[in-house]
């Protein structure tokens, strides 16, 4: 009956995020809160686990104060227990503190047989959290899985690493990132939704994780983004004759060098 | 000593790496060294002007395995800056190393630049969506994607080869492993490219965008859905978000719509150009020039008046 | 929305609206052409709790209430109103004998209703005259072997596919429309035949045929409810269809404004998007306008019924409007999409049928006026 853990971070919308054709900041004002898509992958991998193997599932985040409004959301897929961090500084933390934080609080919540991670998040798309977790709690990692069966403790997982696949074995405690590919999460039943209240769900405060002030110093600062805005000649030709067009093309190709 | 650290376990994506090293270099004002498990890709490497290469040697040779090896060595050089060739592999052992050093780590680095004491490492946000700038302080490590620097020239002096014993991390056994069905076909260094969707109807239907393609000299390039789910071309021909990611001068999209997973990997063409029924197809508001019309008409008009001398 | 939906009730309508990308956006075009009934699809809303969605938890329910029940059906509707019907006239059927059942009668009929295992069917209308308004072409007559319906009704939705149907029957002719009872009628009953199946104009997939009875006997455990309920049976069950009819209204009607207003900003004329220009968005604001009262409206009303408080009025107020806006908004997106939102490969042709259904059926234009003057004038 294993125990499980799944870290996962409540991001906004990118759909809803707008880019300011003025000076091309970002305009996130219309974007609601989600639970980023890949660690929707690991939940749901968690849950289908828990499912054929009993055990518990432990759902665990660190956010600005406003990732509660993901606990019913997160508990309604299936994790017995939900953690949160709330902190009002987490939107400058970076992936440095970010994994202090999560490695503080497995510390004090765990120990783990297994813990999961989406391969990245669907906002910044670091694709660190995993390994650096692993570093530090001294455990092995096996990342970008797209496949994995756990066998009392032996891990087994099929890796996707763009040049190919391999297939590799852990035994004992590990943290594993998955790929979106690794599963189709289910949509909650609304009994599911509904039970969701009746899990529970804690508070772990930031000040009680036991980290010192340079484990919660970024050692990145991002600045403003800006959006990435075409910017196109739109030359587009639409007579109703095709060798029209096609003699126009032609030309504009010739003009620019490419023709031949 | 402080330094400039740089690892691959891909040789050409390592030379790459050089290039903004030995830039930083410039203001850092510390030495380039290079890690390697391969003693061919080193020499390579300190020809290439690496003031040093350690060449790891261990029984286990992957990046994972190397990851704490490769960490306890960056921690007793002292190194500032340590750039790792953004494969996932490559990912991994950084993120590893960057937790091991209590470092930051910018992922997906396109542009790299030192400001005030700290590294500053430009990145894509939301998809594609945006790019901002993160500003590290030193010790500071980056991954950086294949083919976003060239390869430097030659140094005038070659670096010093040395080796290295290490133990690798033997928690994780790769008990089979598969590399992924190739062609061979590497359309990144295309000079034109004439991509095709599911605008053409039949796999046969795409002799039409191999004779224009003849016709401008050009590679061929699909979609996700034409390599994927059609397996009309092979996976090295998908651009897009988790495809190739292509800079060529012409990139003439024939039949696609344009959807930002696709064009995020060809929006840095120099002239795109675009073929469609559609009027209201989001590859116009993508393109420089474009024509309106089906494409099984104009395809050939243009592939006839483009042979026409 | 947020303030007037509690956490629940927007995770189940992100649910449904999941749901409805999921499983009812890759149908919904096909459905409208085949009409041919989903039963696979039928399945899988059960699996996700949506048929025993208002249903007591001691019948295997979900016990999610009405504004549950409104975000579910208004989310479904945003991609196959059909579908929708087919829930939303099961739910009436649940709704009724949930309401009126003797616990005899829950037991036997709401778990399966509860778990999609059976699918029901509220069997109202007729030929003639609406029930409560006129006498009944179905006569229930009790005799001594219990109880014996003759005659037909008519337009009865999942006709064929329900297992039981919640039916209204005429128990005096000389007392006109005001003797109605209501009756539980197995579908396997002796005497009892499907019609053939009614092609209609919109809201297709949700079956619809008359019923035919030729001496079809029940016993007396087949009277729902007592003989003098059958009036407000009628009235209530009849609120509650203008409810649901409500969320898919404003389901066909969302999806028919978000797709005008996509399009309106990728359609090139004379040189900008005819989104800029007055016309277009006076059109657009309007819907929007009346989609978002609306909505607020069917908020109310549900929140009633979860009170147990009466809603007779509020429906009426809700199919009032609503039927008034529906197919103005339909009329208007079109005008914003012109030749192509004619063109059968668009959206809009099925919306603005499928919107005729739900507002321009069940009740003529005067009925809800007549039931908010009463309120007022009483």
């Amino acid at each position: 009956m294993p125990k499980l853990l799944v870290c996962y971070k409540w991001v906004l919308d990118e759909q809803d995020i707008k880019i300011r054709p003025d000076d091309l900041s970002l305009d996130a004002s219309r974007a609601k809160g989600k639970l980023s898509d890949f660690d929707r992958n690991a939940i749901e991998e968690a849950s289908l686990i828990m499912e054929a193997q009993g055990g518990t599932v432990d759902a665990l985040t660190y956010g600005l104060p406003t990732v509660k409004a993901s606990v019913k959301d997160v508990l309604s897929r299936g994790p017995s227990r939900l953690l949160w961090i709330g902190d009002p500084a987490a939107d400058q933390a970076d992936a440095y503190v970010i994994a202090n934080v999560l490695a503080a609080a497995i510390r004090k919540a765990g120990p783990y047989d297994l813990i999961l991670c989406g391969e990245g998040s669907s906002d910044l798309f670091y694709q660190q959290i995993p390994a650096r977790l692993a570093a530090l709690l001294e455990l092995p990692c096996v990342s970008f899985v797209q496949k994995l069966t756990l066998e009392g403790p032996v891990l087994t997982a099929t890796r996707s690493l763009g040049d190919g696949t391999e297939e590799v074995r852990v035994t004992g405690p590990a943290v594993v990132s998955v790929l979106g590919e690794i599963n189709k999460p289910r949509i909650p039943s609304l009994k599911q939704v509904l039970g969701a209240s009746k899990k529970p769900s804690e508070e772990l405060p930031l000040a009680g994780l036991g980290l010192t002030e340079a484990e919660l110093e970024p050692k990145a600062l991002r600045r403003a983004p800006r959006g990435f805005l075409m910017n196109r000649k739109n030359i587009i030709y639409k007579d109703a004759d095709p060798a029209a067009n096609v003699g126009k093309l032609v030309a504009s190709l010739e003009a620019e060098g490419l023709r031949g | 000593m402080p330094g400039i650290f740089i690892y691959s376990e891909d040789p050409r994506l390592a030379q790459q790496l050089l290039t903004p090293a030995l830039e930083l270099k410039k203001d850092l004002r510390q030495p380039v060294v290079a890690l390697t498990t391969d003693p061919e890709a080193a020499s390579i490497l300190a020809a290439l002007g690496a003031d040093r290469v350690v060449v790891l040697r261990s029984a286990l040779t992957s990046p994972e395995a190397l990851a704490p090896a490769v960490a306890q060595l960056l921690a007793k050089e002292g190194a500032q800056v340590v750039l790792v060739g953004g494969t996932l592999r490559g990912k991994h052992l950084a993120a590893h190393a960057a937790a091991v050093l209590k470092a930051g780590l910018a992922t997906d680095a396109r542009h790299l630049a030192l400001s005030d004491g700290r590294l500053v490492a430009r990145r894509m946000l939301y998809a594609g969506l945006a790019v901002s700038d993160e500003e590290l302080t030193l010790p500071a490590l980056a991954t950086i994607p294949p083919r976003t620097f060239p390869v430097p020239t030659q140094a005038p002096n070659p670096g010093v080869v040395e080796n290295l014993d290490v133990l690798g991390d033997p928690r994780m056994t790769v008990f089979s492993s598969t590399p992924v069905q190739g062609e061979g076909v590497d359309i990144t260094t295309a000079v034109r490219l004439v991509a095709v969707g599911r605008g053409f109807g039949h796999k046969e239907d795409l002799g039409l965008a191999r004779d224009l393609a003849g016709a401008l000299k050009a590679d061929l390039a699909c979609t996700r859905g034409i390599a994927e789910d059609e397996h009309w071309l092979p996976i090295e021909r998908y651009i897009g978000i988790s495809g190739q990611t292509v800079r060529p001068e012409l990139y003439l999209a024939t039949g696609l719509s344009g959807q930002v997973q696709h064009m995020v990997g060809c929006r840095e063409a120099k002239v795109i150009v675009a073929v469609n029924k559609d009027e209201r197809a989001p590859i116009f508001e993508m393109a420089d020039y474009g024509i309106v019309g089906d494409l099984y008409t104009v395809l050939p008009l243009l592939t006839a008046a483009l042979n026409k001398n | 929305m947020s303030i007037l939906l509690t956490e629940e009730q927007q995770l189940i309508g992100q649910s449904a609206r999941d749901f409805a990308k999921e499983y009812l956006e890759p149908i919904a075009v096909e459905l409208d052409h085949t009409a041919s009934y989903p039963a696979a699809l039928v399945k899988n809303l059960a699996a996700h709790d949506f048929l025993g969605l208002f249903l007591p938890g001691e019948f295997g329910g979900a016990e999610a209430g009405f504004v549950s029940m409104a975000q579910v059906i208004e989310n479904l509707s945003r991609a196959s109103a059909g579908v929708a019907s087919i829930l939303v006239n099961h739910s009436l059927a649940a709704y009724a004998l949930q309401r009126w059942g003797t616990p005899a009668q829950k037991q036997a009929f709401l778990p399966a209703l509860a778990s999609g295992e059976t699918l029901g069917a509220f069997a109202a209308f007729e030929h003639g005259p609406r029930p409560g308004v006129g006498p009944q072409a179905l006569q229930a007559t009790h005799l001594p072997e219990g109880w014996v319906l003759s005659g037909t009704k008519a337009f009865v939705r999942n006709a064929g596919a329900a297992q039981v149907y919640v039916v209204l029957a005429g128990t005096d002719p000389a007392a006109g429309g005001k003797a109605v009872a209501a009756f539980i009628v197995k579908a396997d009953a002796v005497g009892l035949t499907v019609g053939e199946p009614l092609e209609t104009m919109g809201l297709r997939g949700c079956p619809v045929a008359d019923l035919d009875f030729e001496h079809v006997v029940l016993t007396d455990a087949a009277l729902l409810g007592d003989l003098k309920d059958g009036q407000a049976i009628t009235a209530e069950t009849f609120a509650l269809a203008s409810v649901a009819e409500a969320a898919q209204t404003l389901g066909i009607a969302q999806a028919a404004v978000e797709h005008a207003a996509a399009y309106a900003k990728t359609r090139i004329q004379f040189g900008r998007p005819i989104a800029s220009l007055q016309a277009i968005q006076t059109l657009l604001a309007e819907t929007a306008t009346d989609c978002h009262l609306g909505r607020l409206g069917l908020l109310q009303a549900a929140d009633l019924i979860d009170r147990g408080e009466p809603f007779r009025v509020e429906a009426a107020m809700l199919k009032q409007f609503l039927a008034r806006v529906g197919s103005r908004l339909l009329v208007d997106t079109v005008q914003v999409e012109g030749g192509f939102g004619y063109s059968e490969f668009m959206p809009l042709p099925r919306l603005f049928r499928d919107i005729a259904g739900t507002t321009l059926l069940e009740a003529p234009a005067d009925f809800p006026d007549a039931t908010i003057a009463a309120s007022l004038l009483a």
